[in-house]
């Protein structure tokens, strides 16, 4: 195993691998730095660039892309008091009070390498979890399979904030993108209409492109001209000069905190669909609630910083477990990189870390040098990235429009693509307006033909339908979808009560 | 009895789904497979039409308290710019095909920055309009010219 990593980390200190990887990187923390521009948005943009180039180019860009992204937002935490990305909202907590009482060096370096530790030890877990996983995943037969996909959509649906009837219709609705065009197994036209631009059903990418990218410009859009939030001034003249060890050794003698934050936030993102703005928020809560001094938590303690930044960039470890284990992404950005692969002919999956070794280990050396890319670009560039988040959202949201729109063309350089793109950007913005969330459509948009084909194999198989239920690793997650959906009911019913009590009180 | 947000979302959702279960029927069924190419789409479509009756009778359930009233003129600014930014992103998307993404692109850009930001001066101005070329020069530069994807050209001006 670590053979194969020494010599994958020997190719990619390669030119032609590092380059990319450095501008993906590069690409990551400013986007990451960019308030309003999340990381799906970047790995969108960064996406019709890597078309041209081999897939372990493309897809060291993109590791590149999501692990500055995962730092880059603590930049702008730290120094304005905005979160770049919702993975650093946490980190606004305790780095911008740190930073305006007289240390902003320290803030953003604590980050930095709370970043730096929590990558790494996340890809740690990627490395050496990753092949048993797929192992034991390779042992699934189309039951399975099924089952697991239910359980991962049952828990994104149970995490919509709102209602679970809401991410239940969400899901349901990204099913049924994947059945319009062709049948996957007799090839009969479903729901086409007559129509050619859907005969061959939707392209992924389009989708996923218009879906997220006009959802969240246009929520962007009508926020121009609102008053900045109380607070948010910057902190004038900052300069960010500390002693590197002083600030590793602060990190290095909390290990409890700094193990922990990043076991929750690899475990995040090991789930589906949820992502580092959960593990962040989770992680800091937990350090809150296990530290000797909570009622600190939120005057500028180191402990906030490195709970939130440590778990952001493990939770990328975690995501990237699950779409090499499984082939299922972690979040919204491992989507678009298993959209990638895709079009680069690579299927992710159980087989895919023995079938393309040089490539899964392609990705796990990319990881571990962006962590490194990542301390050098923002040890070089950190100020300059409170310059970049200045940027007027007039002048940006223009040109990351213009990429989504290559994005989708460059895929079979047809405007049909381009059109997807346009039909799926007003479904995505009145789906948000209407309090539906995205990631369950994401999922169930991804999962789709995975999850008919492995449900009409196993009754081409055996018609029995019992055997979902009968078979023990099948009817285990079976099993726990079910639990999960009662788990995220009542937890659903709990906050309303509170809510509603909580109501009352205001009104007696 | 007077339906909110929800409720009209989920009357849409059950109205599509049920029209499309009504033309999943439709599907042919071959012989030699146990399953139809409708069997999956049934199922899918079921569910969706099962979790929309349970939002409207969720919506209907939930008293309808007078919503908070947004500012008249800042709620209308918010949908004019939205309606205007769809308006102009699917000009750019029409107009590629005729006048070329070059010529199309920096049209684009220009008409959405000011569509979002009105420029008051010269030099806003000037900025709109080296940001709307720079970004159709450089992408063409590199899509064209590095990642060999051939961008549209347009009927009308063959550029």
């Amino acid at each position: 195993m670590f053979d194969l990593l020494v010599q994958a980390l020997g190719t990619i200190v390669q030119w032609k691998y590092l380059l990319p990887l450095f501008l993906g990187t590069l690409a990551g923390i400013v986007g990451g730095a960019l308030p309003g521009v999340t990381i799906t948005m970047t790995i969108i943009v960064v996406l019709p660039f890597t078309f041209g180039l081999d897939p372990l180019q493309g897809l060291a860009a993109m590791t590149g892309v999501y692990v500055g992204g995962s730092a880059g937002g603590l930049v702008t935490a730290c120094l304005l008091g905005i979160p770049g990305t919702p993975s650093a909202i946490a980190t606004t907590f305790d780095g911008f009070p740190m930073a305006r009482n007289g240390a902003p060096g320290r803030a953003v370096w604590l980050g930095v390498w709370s970043s730096f530790f929590g990558g790494l030890l996340g890809g740690l877990f990627l490395i050496v979890v990753t092949g048993p996983l797929a192992a034991i995943a390779l042992e699934f037969g189309p039951w399975e399979y099924f089952s697991l996909f239910v359980l991962a959509m049952a828990m994104v649906a149970g995490l919509a904030e709102d209602s679970l009837i809401k991410g239940l219709i969400s899901t349901a609705i990204g099913l049924l993108i994947t059945v319009i065009g062709s049948d996957p197994i007799t090839a009969v036209p479903r729901f086409t209409f007559g129509s050619e631009l859907i005969a061959g059903g939707f392209p992924f990418l389009p989708v996923l492109i218009g879906i997220f990218a006009f959802a969240q410009i246009l929520t962007d859009v009508e926020k121009l001209g609102a008053p900045k939030p109380a607070g948010a001034g910057g902190i004038a003249g900052a300069t960010l000069s500390i002693s590197h060890p002083k600030v590793i050794g602060e990190i290095l003698s909390r290990p409890v905190l700094l193990l922990w934050s990043t076991l929750v936030g690899i475990l995040i993102g090991v789930l589906p669909a949820i992502g580092g703005s959960a593990a962040n928020m989770l992680a800091y809560d937990q350090a809150r609630k296990f530290s000797r001094r909570p009622r600190e938590f939120g005057t500028g303690i180191p402990e906030g910083i490195i709970a939130s930044e440590s778990s952001n960039n493990a939770n990328v470890g975690g995501s990237l477990v699950t779409i090499m284990a499984f082939g299922i992404p972690g979040d919204a950005v491992t989507a678009v990189m298993l959209g990638a692969m895709t079009i680069h002919g690579i299927q992710s999956g159980p087989l895919f870390v023995s079938q393309h070794a040089a490539l899964a280990y392609g990705i796990y050396a990319s990881y571990i040098l962006a962590h490194l890319l990542m301390v050098l670009i923002l040890a070089v560039g950190a100020l300059f990235m409170i310059r970049i988040a200045s940027l007027r959202l007039s002048m940006l949201a223009p040109i990351v429009l213009v990429l989504c729109v290559i994005g989708a063309y460059a895929l079979n350089n047809t405007m049909q693509s381009v059109y997807v793109l346009l039909l799926f950007g007003v479904v995505g913005y009145a789906l948000v307006k209407a309090g539906f969330p995205l990631a369950p459509l994401i999922l169930g948009l991804i999962l789709g033909d995975q999850i008919e084909l492995n449900l009409v194999r196993a009754i081409m198989t055996d018609a029995d339908p019992w055997m979902f239920v009968t078979r023990p690793i099948s009817g285990g997650l079976l099993a726990c979808a079910v639990l999960s959906v009662g788990l995220a009911l009542w937890q659903h019913r709990r906050h309303r009560r509170t809510m509603t009590a909580a109501a009352a009180e205001v009104d007696f | 009895m007077r339906l909110g947000r929800d409720g009209i979302a989920g009357l849409i959702l059950l109205g599509s789904s049920l029209a499309l279960l009504g033309a999943s029927f439709d599907l042919p069924s071959l012989p030699l497979v146990p399953v139809g190419p409708g069997f999956y789409p049934r199922i899918v479509l079921s569910v969706l039409a099962a979790a929309s009756v349970v939002l409207v009778l969720q919506d209907i359930a939930r008293a309808h308290a007078a919503a908070p009233a947004a500012p008249a003129g800042a709620a209308r600014r918010v949908r004019v710019l939205v309606a205007g930014v769809f308006a102009v992103v699917g000009a750019y998307v029409f107009l590629m095909p005729l006048l070329g993404f070059r010529v199309a692109t920096v049209l684009f850009v220009g008409g959405l920055q000011a569509a979002l930001e009105w420029p008051r001066s010269t030099r806003q101005w000037t900025a709109l309009a080296v940001v709307a070329v720079a970004t159709s020069a450089v992408t063409y530069l590199v899509f064209e010219r590095y990642l060999l994807v051939l961008l549209p050209r347009g009927r009308w001006t063959g550029f």
